[in-house]
């Protein structure tokens, strides 16, 4: 049984002649202990995506059940409490207070589960231990290099014990180094049966995925299980034609990489384009019957 | 359970001095005014059981100006503040002192008139104080000592002789016992021969203070300035405590006979006077109650503007704290903790400054404010208690906004 499990799911940004559509029914099964990488263009709706699974946003249609729970069912607080003991959070932006020492950073999610100040310090201590960062418990954010902000806050999201981790482009502010040692972590933490999702611009992090998912304008367009270990097929096409030299590169090669699709497979993916099209005008269909109950 | 939540208050608050201090502004000023008025009333209340005790609960004072009104029963029904501070003037004569001797039940009694004028030494002019005409009865009345030298004798009703108050041997003579020495009053001179004891203040009325008087023989002062004197008081005991209503009215019938009718002066027992003080002191109170009311309402909207703004600013900081699992209340816990400690650091310095207003008023003024333990505790939950109201709907705010949108607000 999936843990998480997206039948159908859009979500649509504004309304009328302005309505975006971030997520055209998505239709997606995660196993447990599975790491998924999420490639695709900017704005063909990963972070939408990420930000659904992790509780953080409502889809406007469709259904999300994880661990077979509906999740739309759920009242605020059990939300923020499947957030808190279910979820880890890891961004590109890293999102640690500035305010709060690594350790005071690392233990927030555990303040908000009740843990005692003693047993919380002790539990992020363990985990900055785990990162690397002990030597930096007493750091204020601003005082560490980006790797290191990352891995705290991969201690950040560690906290709880959580079953999944959503990392929406952990590496996009690391230089290649940190990057590296961010991935070995996260591979680390799927190896000891945590969920993985992560979206990346960069193809060659997909080795450390045993799933590709390519996204193109809020649909998944591919999705295909990898050997750990090795870069699949459609992203190594992408890295021959555009050899890796930076993140411009990587963006500019994930674009590249879906205007490759209809050749290698033109029949699917014209289906899908044909496809795509019907589902958007349902979806603004189904706008259009909803702002009339609404009068 | 400790969240941390105040302790990140505090960091919050402390980051931002200056605009957490014009915050606080209203509340402080609130508990000031607050705090220092009840002291002050509770320190006048204070003297007023000091004065009754020195006075006993039997003396009856005469004073000129309708200070109080009465009904049939004789029970005072209003206090008429413009008379009732300070000495009063005019309305009494010598007529009336002589029906005042010739009551039944009177033991004893004291006239004393008010020449309100310094007095001169030397070179040393006078001018903060006043005269008394006073007679031989005086100190034992008052239940006053003359701490150096002694009271002037019936023998010595028609001499130059004074006893001083220890202000005047202060300023006037910058020495402690000056007896021996003469000071001139309207160019007499006079003989100093006594030093009062200290004054308890307030023994012949709101505003007074005995210590800074000149007391000579009421005979003799009408001889030196004749026409310049004023009858302020005339104290009087009755022969026994039972007797003190019987004396009280048959001095006010006599009083107003002669007046013609007219109330324009006050037979007062000991034990009114506190609740005449304490009349003054509610109107009083209830002003200042009002003043207090507003800035503490400032107060309040200072606390719930700054804690909209720190709201609005933490956005992306509510955004990360809902991402790693806060619930809304959790939230709204942390900015009601802020805001409750706005108010009570508010209280804080409000307290710290009501005891500098307080210390101020007691070496400026001879008012003897007394801040009470209970009025600390009720400012202080007053000062937490704004705080939790004004900032509720900030802190729902907080808790109200959407996780994404506020994480996505990467100001
Ligand atoms: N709050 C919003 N209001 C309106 N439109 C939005 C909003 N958030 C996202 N969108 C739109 O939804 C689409 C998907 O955005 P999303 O952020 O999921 O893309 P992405 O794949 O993560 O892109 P990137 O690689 O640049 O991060 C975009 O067209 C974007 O403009
Ligand atoms: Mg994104």
């Amino acid at each position: 049984m999936p843990i998480i499990s997206l039948k159908d799911v859009s979500k649509l940004y504004g309304f009328g002649d302005a309505t975006t559509v971030a997520l055209d029914e998505v239709n997606l099964d995660i196993e447990a202990g599975e790491f998924v990488a999420v490639m695709g263009p900017s704005g063909s709706g990963k972070t939408t995506l990420m930000n659904i699974i992790g509780l953080l946003d409502r889809p406007t249609h469709g259904q999300y059940k994880l661990s077979n729970r509906a999740v739309e069912k759920l009242r605020p607080g059990q939300r923020a409490k499947a957030r808190r003991d279910r979820i880890g959070f890891v961004f590109q932006s890293f999102n640690l207070l500035p305010k709060l020492n690594v350790l005071d950073n690392v233990a927030l999610p555990l303040v908000y589960r009740g843990v005692r100040p003693v047993k919380r310090l002790k539990r992020a201590a363990d985990l900055l231990e785990r990162v690397g960062l002990e030597d930096r418990q007493y750091f204020m954010p601003n005082a560490l290099s980006g790797g290191q902000i990352q891995r705290a806050a991969i201690a950040r999201a560690l906290v709880n014990d959580p079953q999944i981790i959503i990392a929406d482009e952990p590496t996009g502010n690391l230089d290649s180094i940190s990057s590296l040692v961010v991935m070995e972590l996260l591979s680390e933490l799927n190896k000891t049966g945590n969920t993985v999702l992560m979206v990346t611009h960069n193809p060659e992090l997909t080795r450390y995925a045993d799933r590709a998912v390519y996204m193109h304008d809020g649909a998944i367009v591919h999705d295909q299980k990898t050997a750990k270990g090795q870069i699949p097929q459609l992203a190594k096409k992408t890295m021959q034609l555009f050899p890796r030299r930076s993140e411009e590169d990587d963006l500019a090669g994930v674009s590249a990489m879906m205007e490759l699709l209809p050749q290698k497979d033109g029949s699917k993916a014209k289906k899908t384009k044909s496809k795509k099209a019907k589902k958007k005008s349902r979806v603004k269909h189904k706008v259009k019957s909803t702002k009339d109950k609404d009068v | 359970m400790y969240s941390g939540n105040y302790s990140f208050a505090l960091r919050i608050i402390r980051r931002s001095k200056w605009q957490s201090f014009f915050t606080m502004f209203g509340i402080i000023a609130g508990i000031v005014s607050v705090v220092t008025v009840i002291s002050l009333g509770q320190g006048i209340k204070q003297q007023i059981v000091q004065q009754v005790s020195q006075l006993g609960s039997d003396l009856v004072t005469v004073r000129p100006g309708n200070v109080v009104t009465r009904d049939k029963n004789g029970d005072i029904v209003e206090v008429n503040p413009n008379y009732a501070y300070g000495f009063g003037s005019g309305s009494l004569s010598e007529d009336d002192v002589d029906a005042i001797a010739s009551s039944d039940n009177l033991a004893d009694f004291s006239a004393i008139s008010l020449l309100n004028s310094g007095a001169s030494s030397g070179d040393e002019t006078y001018n903060s104080g006043f005269v008394l005409g006073t007679d031989v009865n005086f100190p034992s009345i008052i239940n006053q000592e003359v701490e150096f030298g002694s009271y002037f004798t019936t023998g010595e009703q028609t001499r130059s002789v004074v006893v001083i108050g220890k202000r005047v041997a202060e300023q006037l003579f910058k020495e402690n016992v000056p007896i021996g020495q003469s000071l001139t009053i309207r160019g007499q001179e006079f003989i100093v021969r006594g030093v009062f004891e200290e004054f308890a203040s307030g023994i012949l009325g709101q505003g007074i203070d005995l210590n800074s008087g000149i007391y000579a023989p009421r005979t003799q002062l009408n001889s030196v300035a004749p026409q310049s004197t004023q009858l302020v008081r005339v104290l009087v005991r009755p022969d026994q405590p039972a007797n003190t209503d019987k004396l009280v009215k048959q001095i006010d019938t006599k009083i107003t006979k002669l007046h013609g009718g007219q109330k324009d002066f006050a037979v007062i027992r000991q034990e009114e006077t506190i609740q005449i003080t304490g009349d003054i002191l509610n109107k009083l109170t209830g002003l200042i109650a009002g003043i207090a009311a507003i800035s503490l309402l400032v107060g309040g909207i200072g606390i719930m503007n700054i804690m909209l703004v720190s709201v609005s600013e933490r956005t992306h900081e509510i955004g990360i704290r809902k991402a790693i699992g806060a619930t809304n209340r959790q939230i709204r816990n942390q900015f009601m903790a802020e805001a409750t400690m706005l108010g009570l650091i508010g209280g804080f310095w409000g307290i710290v400054l009501s005891y500098l207003v307080n210390y101020i008023i007691r070496i400026t003024t001879e008012l003897k404010p007394i801040i009470l333990l209970e009025v600390i505790i009720f400012a202080s939950v007053v000062a937490i208690i704004e705080g939790v109201i004004f900032g509720t709907i900030p802190a729902i705010k907080a808790a109200r906004k959407n996780p994404i949108d506020a994480l996505r607000n990467n100001a």
